[in-house]
């Protein structure tokens, strides 16, 4: 029987007073990597942070882990551990001085009251191992307010990897990045997800990079227009439901871009 | 300016002992609070606070009563009250927050036009009078100083992942709408209990220079936080001495050094300075 890492049932979720996600069901298996896709303003932000309790959600039950997400964002924190969440846009206000393996350690403390400072000796190991794993060993000691886009993301992704993580949800990570960086970092991100055994559900409008790389795609425009592999829901019928009829979809060749 | 007195002789003097406690934990508070308000843009909230907390002063005037104590509960309110209002407004925070200060600083001063028993001196409550600061006073810093210490280093992590980023915060189970309360009342209760050392013109620049300078020197969040209490503390001690030593009034000239003390860091940190 396939667990299911991720369960969403008649989600509805409303922002600024508006339903922004109406009625939403879905299902993610343990080790899927799912692509959210749909127009400006369909919802899907607001989605992906109401799964996370980032956003409250008005109706419809979330289930992480098999745990159910409070209206209010509730979550154990046991489950909440093993989800991990890299955000559309990262603020760093305004410079603030915090190097990557102050940041990536980050990841790895628990939430709440805290008393050692210093970490543990397997606090730091594990810090070493997720730049490691990242390729950012060499920026340990940086500023993250320093960093450019595409590193920014490296460590935001060994900021998730610090820990044993069960889900990464990922907000559009390919904004900001050209696409020799975009290329990189799905490499990476292709890499990760079968070494650590991740199951993703990431926001994209690269719908090449959604073709190539994912296993099942959920269409949103406020509510799920289609569902299923790549094959069914990119297909012109079904992205026309999505984005409207004569859409054209616009083809990306990364590789060109490298040679 | 006045007749400079030996430093040696003010400070056996025990007003002058309270003054340079007084400042160190003034100034090592403001420093420790600002190093966290300045990353999270509140810096003009402060400066909006420590403006509009003549009001609360000139309240407790009116009602006969010790104004500190009235301005502690003041402080707490306003800022509440003040930051649902910027949340909720669609108006850019530093405009209403201009509003705010200028037309809570004008009621207070023309309020305090007709106040014909009021006993204290006008320039002390602008630019505050860290002679006069009492042993409750210090009580009072102390605490706060150590509530502040307390709640800051025991929710570190919270802390940092709230001042870079809210919506990652959130995804970490850290619980943001509690935290930036709490460090709203603590910034509050900071400006209240310090204007009297420092005025409500000056207040702003404790909590935001000994930040700044910190910044421009640090690669590391803990050395931030710990220097700018540090230079806080520093840069107020060697302003009441300079204040001592040559007679001049006491809140400028911890402000002056505090600046002197930017302008070292500034130009030990080009690199990382406030303007590449």
């Amino acid at each position: 029987m396939v667990e299911m890492v991720l369960e969403v049932s008649g989600l509805t979720v409303c922002r600024e007073g508006s339903v922004a996600v109406d009625n939403v069901s879905f299902e993610l298996a343990a080790e899927s990597d799912t692509a959210l896709i749909g127009p400006n303003g369909a919802g899907k932000s607001s989605l992906v942070q109401a799964l996370l309790g980032i956003l409250p959600h008005r109706s419809g039950e979330v289930r992480l882990l098999g745990r159910r997400l409070g209206r209010q964002g509730q979550l154990q924190a046991s489950v909440r551990d093993q989800v991990a969440y890299l955000p559309q846009s990262f603020g760093v206000r305004n410079r603030c001085p915090l190097s990557v393996a102050e940041f990536v350690g980050l990841g790895w403390d628990p939430a709440g009251i805290r008393f050692n400072w210093r970490g543990s000796e397997a606090r730091r190991m594990a810090v070493r191992q997720a730049l490691a794993k990242t390729h950012c060993s060499d920026l340990a000691d940086r500023l993250i307010s320093e960093l450019s886009g595409g590193q920014t993301k490296r460590v935001l992704l060994a900021f998730c990897v610090v820990r044993p993580r069960r889900l990464l949800v990922l907000d559009e990570a390919q904004a900001g990045l050209d696409s020799q960086m975009a290329e990189q970092f799905y490499g990476l991100l292709f890499d990760l997800r079968r070494s650590e055994g991740w199951t993703i559900l990431q926001v994209s409008h690269d719908l090449e990079m959604v073709r190539r790389t994912c296993d099942g795609v959920l269409c949103l425009n406020r509510r799920l227009c289609c569902s299923g592999p790549p094959d069914h829901a990119l297909s012109p019928s079904q992205l026309e439901r999505v984005y409207g009829r004569g859409y054209v979809p616009y083809h990306h060749h990364h590789a060109n871009h490298s040679s | 300016m006045g007749e400079a007195a030996p430093l040696a002789e003010l400070l056996q003097l025990p007003f002058m002992q309270r003054a340079l406690l007084g400042g160190l934990l003034t100034g090592a508070l403001g420093g420790l609070l600002g190093s966290f308000a300045v990353l999270r843009q509140l810096s003009f909230f402060s400066d909006a606070l420590g403006h509009s907390s003549l009001l609360g002063i000139t309240i407790g005037i009116l009602l006969g009563l010790n104004p500190t104590l009235v301005l502690i509960p003041f402080a707490v309110i306003f800022a509440l009250l003040v930051s649902r209002l910027v949340e909720r407004s669609r108006l850019p925070t530093d405009a209403l927050l201009n509003i705010i200060y200028s037309s809570s600083l004008s009621v207070a001063v023309v309020a305090l036009s007709f106040v014909r028993t009021y006993q204290g001196n006008i320039q002390s409550l602008l630019f505050g009078d860290i002679l006069g600061v009492s042993w409750l006073d210090l009580g009072l810093i102390s605490a706060l100083l150590l509530t502040a210490l307390a709640y800051l280093g025991l929710t570190r992590r919270d802390q940092i992942l709230l001042t870079i980023d809210e919506s990652l915060a959130l995804s970490r189970g850290v619980a943001v709408p509690v935290h930036r309360l709490l460090f709203i009342l603590l910034l509050a209760l900071v400006v209240a209990i310090s204007i009297k050392a420092v005025g409500v013109l000056l207040i702003s620049a404790f909590v935001v220079i000994p930040a700044c300078a910190s910044r421009l020197v640090s690669s590391h969040f803990n050395h931030y936080v710990l220097l700018a209490a540090g230079l806080g503390g520093l840069c107020a001690v060697l302003g009441l001495l300079l204040s001592g030593a040559l007679n001049l009034p006491s809140g400028p000239s911890v402000v002056i050094v505090q600046l002197l003390g930017f302008l070292v860091a500034l130009a030990l940190a080009p690199r990382q300075g406030a303007i590449s």
